[in-house]
Order: structure tokens, then C-alpha cells, then sequence
């Protein structure tokens, strides 16, 4: 069975639909790609996953449960996590701080808890971070306020990561890097979703892709047939022209 | 549009006046007086670190850390509460009924603080929990029996306060921001209401005589408002530096992080309310018994809920402790330095006060003066 299927999943704005009749699966230990121009409904798409959006159609499945109506924080309990485009760290915690918010136990009752300075170091390493935990968040340099965000969501231990835009404002060394981490996390035993407006970044990190346009799945399948598909090209440059 | 721009301009004026005045005040008065006590001051905080570093080892992961000096100055504070009763008849005014005063309202700014400071959902309507147990304990008495043991009615009462905290609180889970807090104002305003509509089971405006003072001797009622207020003080520090707190602060600062870390923030948000409601509600009783008098103005109004947010303001809002200076501030300055000044104006100065806080000194007067005695010498913060 897969770690994710989606079906038939729908989500109405008022008039806008902003995604349509969307349908895939996703197998455990894959890195797959989510693309579409700007608008395509990508975001909407994790939003749902992580029962940000209540839906308006459609069924998700996840690790053998049906969460399609579940609010978030059990979502990630049951070993779902997103790193958003926006990164929002809380300015007045530590780096290790803001990590070790995510590591605490669901509970009123658990007063003491959460991860150990030496597991959150850990976390922090995976995105080379562990040189600065003692760094408020504001004092750190965009890139780094991206892996923090990273370094969060691995902190909930998920099965399933969701990556909404992870490459934005990053130069050529930080996307190789951070490519190279996400490669890492996949080997480590995490399934991965990347979503990306262009094509170009990602091709080489997942082993699939789904294109969405307006809404609507578009194609589906290996990168490089991808980058060939004539109305995927269309779709792109039809966005560009815009 | 002419005259827009000559306002604008006066305004920036204005403020530029303000700005070189709290620099030359920084600079002639600020840094030397501050410099000479460090020169004083910093001996004593070399003196006392090695019992800070124990507290610090021992108890800090419970409730945070403390320089020498700073743990010099709570602890003194502690003693000199404690010996109140020997230093403050020598004081003109009536200082041993204002302190014992201020001990159950600093136990209402510290219970509006664990909530409304540390989550951001900023109540006005905490003297309702206060009230419902006020009037419940008032209740019991004239409707169940006098003789009631207050094993029976403390408890009780404290639940009343529960209860009505997480009736208050309910809103909290669908509403953000100001919505919430008109909702907690409105809930204040209803049960005044209550009070004077069902008047021959409320009491009316007069509300309750029958409860029975816990004594009338002022050295003896004094501790029985210091000891509850010292171990509110405890636990709701405990409350605040645990993960408790630090979720509710991650609340205030980002709800939806709260729930991207696997966390239920509905969960959290009313767990706040009973955080506070609890407090609240053992505050409550010990205004009930302090005099006896339950009525609509000493523990309903309006004014009571705002007057909790301005001792918490003065102190230092989301520190918990900071809140309990401000309380004996608030009602030293109100009952004590401004005693002979009529009542509007003793009220207005009171505002001013607090606006002048809430301008220049937005994180509180204590706050400010628990950071300045920890950086004197000390190297934490």
C-alpha cells in the first residue's frame, strides 16, 4: 500500500477552484516532484495534506489511515510534516529553541520533555545548523533561516516531508547543498514530496514528477519525459506569457 | 494638505523633543546612577553567585535561572514581606492592610498573565473568574449553611472559577485577536448585569455581608494573603518555565507553528484558562474572606479586570513574577501615596502612570529592573 494516496481531491475558494478532481500516490522512500506555474494550486495542495483546508472533495490517505478531516497537529503526529514557503520561526527562541518546540510531547500534563540538547544538535546537523543554535533567528542569513524550517519539521521524526518551495532565494552552492541534504533524509528513512514553480531545479532530485496546471493534474511520470511533454511545455510558457 | 504637513511636522517635532529628552535623561541621570550602583552593587552578585549557581544547577531547569544579585534581591524581597508586619507600622498610612491588598491582587495579575500575557489571547473579563468564585463561597453561605467548613467552600468556589474560566475561554478556540477579547469583555459585562437582574439570589448592588472574615487581626490576615500569594507565585513560575509556557508563548508569537510541531493549540489554549482560572478562583476566595463583602463592585466590574492588566502591565506582562510588582505598585500608589487625593484624580494619575508605562517602559517597570540588576556583574541574563 502506498504511504500516500490521494483521491479525487477537490478544494473550492468560493468560485475558485483551486484544485480540481487531484489524484496521486506517493510510495515510501520516493522523492517526488510537484510542479506547475505560479497559481497551479500546489500550496493548496500540501495545505490540504496537512488539514490546513478543510477539503471540498476527495480522500487522503496516510501511513493506513484516512485523514482527510483531521486537524493538523494530529496530522503531524501520525508522522506528516511541511516546511512552508514562508518561513516563520519565533524571533524571541534560540535556534535550539525553536527546534526543541517541535520535539515537545502532545500533552497539557508534560511539563518537562521534548529532546535533549544533544538530540536537537542532531537535528540541527542534518541541515548544518549545529554551529549556531544559540543564534536568535533574525541573526541568521536567509539560506539558514530556510534550514531551520527543515531542521523543525525533521524534529517531529515524520515519515512523509513536505517541501514547499525549498530551493527559493537560495544561490547555486545552497541548492546543491541542500539538494544534497534532501538526498540524505530520503536515505535516512523519510518519503519526499518537493514542490517547485520551475522545472529546471529539480529534475535531478526525484525519481517522479506530477505537473499541476489550474488546478487540474496535467502529466505525470519520469523527469525527463516531463521536460519533453509538449503541454507541460505549453502550460509554462503560457504562464510566462502571462 | 498644507496643514496635514505642518501637523505631520509638529508631530515629528514633538517626538524629536521626546527623543532628546530620554537621551539626555539616559545620559545625566540613567548611566551614572547606574554605574555608581554597579561600582556598589557588584560585590554583593560576586558574594552570592556561588548560591545562585546552586539554585541555578538544582532548581534553574524548573525555574529559570538567576544571577547572585538577582537571587539576593528575591530573597530579601521574601524576608522583607515576611517581616512586614515588624517595619510597617512604622510607615504613616495603613501599609499592612495595602500590602495584604495587594497580595490577592497580585495573585489576579499573575493568574491574567500565565493567560493573557503568555498566549496573546488578551482577556478583559478575568474578574468574572474571581467573582464566580467570590459568589459562589457567598452563595454557599447564605443558601447551604454559615457553618460550612471551608474545605467544602474554598474548593467549590475554585471550581465556580473553573468553570466560568472555561466558559470565558470556549471562544478562545474559534475566535483570534480582538473578537476574542470583546467576547471576554462582553462576559464581564453580562454577569454584572446578572447581578443586579436577579437581584434577590445575587444580592443585587449590595451583594453579600455574610461571609466570615478569616480574622480580623491585621498582622494574622496579612500571612493569609502573603503564603497563598508566594505559592501561586511558585507553581505559576513552575507552570510558566515549563513546556506548558513555552507553548503558550508559541501560541502568542505563532498559532500555526503550535500545530505544524504535532501540537493541539485548542488543547493548550484552554489549558491556559485553567491555568489562570485556578489562581483566579483561590484570589477570589481570599478577597471574599478578607472583609467578608462580596459585592458587584469589588469583584465583578468591569474596572476590576482592567485594573488586573494594568498592575500586570506595570510589572511586565508574560514574566508572571514581574506582574506581582506591579500589583504592589498599583495598590501602594493608589491606597497609599495617592490616599489624600480625591477619588478621580487619585484614578487619573493612576492612568497616567500606566500610559506613561505602557509608552516608555513597554515591558514593564520590574522587568526592566529584574534585567538591569542581572546584568550588573552577572554574565546571564
Amino acid at each position: 500500500m502506498s504511504l500516500l494516496s490521494v483521491e479525487g481531491l477537490t478544494k473550492r475558494f468560493g468560485g475558485l477552484v483551486a484544485v480540481d478532481d487531484v489524484s496521486f500516490a506517493v510510495e515510501a522512500g520516493e522523492i517526488v516532484g510537484l510542479i506547475g506555474p505560479n497559481g497551479a494550486g500546489k500550496s493548496t495542495v500540501f495545505d490540504c495534506l496537512m488539514g490546513v483546508h478543510d477539503v471540498t472533495a476527495g480522500e487522503i490517505r496516510f501511513d493506513g489511515a484516512a485523514i482527510t478531516d483531521w486537524p493538523t497537529h494530529r496530522i503531524v503526529t501520525h508522522g506528516m510534516a511541511r516546511v512552508s514557503q514562508e518561513s516563520n520561526p519565533i524571533g524571541r527562541y534560540s535556534v535550539a529553541a525553536n527546534i526543541r518546540l517541535f520535539t515537545l510531547p502532545n500533552s497539557v500534563f508534560s511539563f518537562h520533555g521534548g529532546a535533549s540538547d544533544a538530540e536537537i544538535a542532531e537535528y540541527a546537523a542534518r541541515v548544518d545548523l549545529d554551529g549556531r543554535l544559540d543564534e536568535r533567528p533574525g541573526e541568521l542569513p536567509h539560506a539558514d533561516v530556510r534550514r531551520l524550517e527543515i531542521a523543525k519539521a525533521l524534529a517531529t521524526e515524520p515519515d512523509l516531508l513536505l517541501l514547499d518551495e525549498p530551493f527559493a532565494g537560495m544561490n547555486q552552492a545552497e541548492i546543491r547543498t541542500l539538494s544534497e541534504q534532501i538526498e540524505s533524509f530520503r536515505e535516512a528513512g523519510t518519503t519526499i514530496v518537493v514542490v517547485d514553480h520551475n522545472m529546471g531545479g529539480l529534475m535531478d532530485l526525484v525519481d517522479r514528477t506530477l505537473v499541476l496546471h489550474n488546478g487540474r493534474k496535467l502529466a505525470a511520470g519520469e523527469p525527463d519525459d516531463i521536460v519533453a511533454n509538449d503541454a507541460v511545455q505549453q502550460a509554462y510558457l503560457a504562464g510566462e506569457g502571462a | 494638505m498644507a496643514d496635514a504637513e505642518g501637523r505631520a511636522e509638529g508631530a515629528e517635532g514633538a517626538a524629536a523633543v521626546l527623543a532628546r529628552s530620554r537621551s539626555t535623561l539616559r545620559t545625566s541621570v540613567v548611566r551614572p546612577v547606574g554605574s555608581v550602583a554597579t561600582r556598589l552593587l557588584e560585590p554583593l552578585d560576586r558574594a552570592a553567585s556561588p548560591a545562585a549557581a546552586a539554585f541555578n544547577r538544582s532548581l534553574g531547569q524548573y525555574f529559570g535561572t538567576v544571577t547572585g544579585l538577582q537571587l539576593l534581591v528575591l530573597i530579601t524581597t521574601v524576608l522583607a514581606l515576611f517581616a512586614a508586619p515588624l517595619w510597617a507600622p512604622y510607615i504613616v498610612g495603613n501599609y499592612l492592610y495595602t500590602l495584604a491588598i495587594a497580595c490577592v491582587w497580585a495573585i489576579f495579575a499573575m493568574a491574567w498573565d500565565v493567560q493573557s500575557g503568555y498566549t496573546g489571547y488578551i482577556s478583559f473579563g478575568h474578574s468574572a473568574l474571581s467573582g464566580a468564585a467570590g459568589y459562589a463561597t457567598a452563595l454557599l453561605v447564605v443558601n447551604v449553611g454559615p457553618n460550612l467548613p471551608l474545605w467544602v467552600t474554598i474548593p467549590v468556589s475554585v471550581l465556580a472559577a473553573l468553570v466560568v474560566g472555561l466558559v470565558v475561554g470556549l471562544p478562545a478556540l474559534r475566535l483570534q485577536g480582538p473578537y476574542f477579547s470583546l467576547i471576554t469583555f462582553v462576559a464581564v459585562l453580562l454577569f454584572y448585569r446578572l447581578t443586579i437582574g436577579f437581584s434577590e439570589f445575587l444580592g443585587g448592588e449590595t451583594g453579600f455581608q455574610e461571609v466570615q472574615a478569616f480574622t480580623y487581626d491585621p498582622t494574622l490576615r496579612f500571612y493569609y494573603m502573603l503564603v497563598p500569594m508566594l505559592l501561586v507565585a511558585v507553581g505559576l513560575t513552575f507552570v510558566a518555565r515549563s513546556n506548558v509556557g513555552m507553548v503558550f508563548v508559541a501560541i502568542r508569537e505563532n498559532e500555526s507553528a503550535v500545530a505544524a510541531a504535532g501540537l493541539n493549540p485548542t488543547a493548550f489554549k484552554l489549558w491556559s484558562f485553567v491555568m489562570s482560572a485556578i489562581p483566579m478562583g483561590i484570589g477570589g476566595v481570599l478577597l471574599a474572606h478578607f472583609s467578608g463583602n462580596v459585592t458587584p463592585s469589588s469583584f465583578v466590574v468591569v474596572n476590576n479586570s482592567i485594573e488586573m492588566i494594568a498592575m500586570a502591565v506595570l510589572g511586565g506582562i508574560g514574566s508572571v513574577l514581574a506582574p506581582i510588582g506591579g500589583a504592589f505598585l498599583f495598590v501602594i500608589l493608589r491606597d497609599e501615596v495617592l490616599h489624600g487625593v480625591g477619588h478621580s484624580l487619585r484614578y487619573f494619575t493612576l492612568w497616567m502612570v500606566v500610559l506613561a508605562v505602557l509608552v516608555f517602559a513597554r515591558d514593564g517597570v520590574i522587568r526592566r529592573l529584574w534585567h538591569a540588576i542581572g546584568a550588573i556583574g552577572g554574565d546571564s541574563e
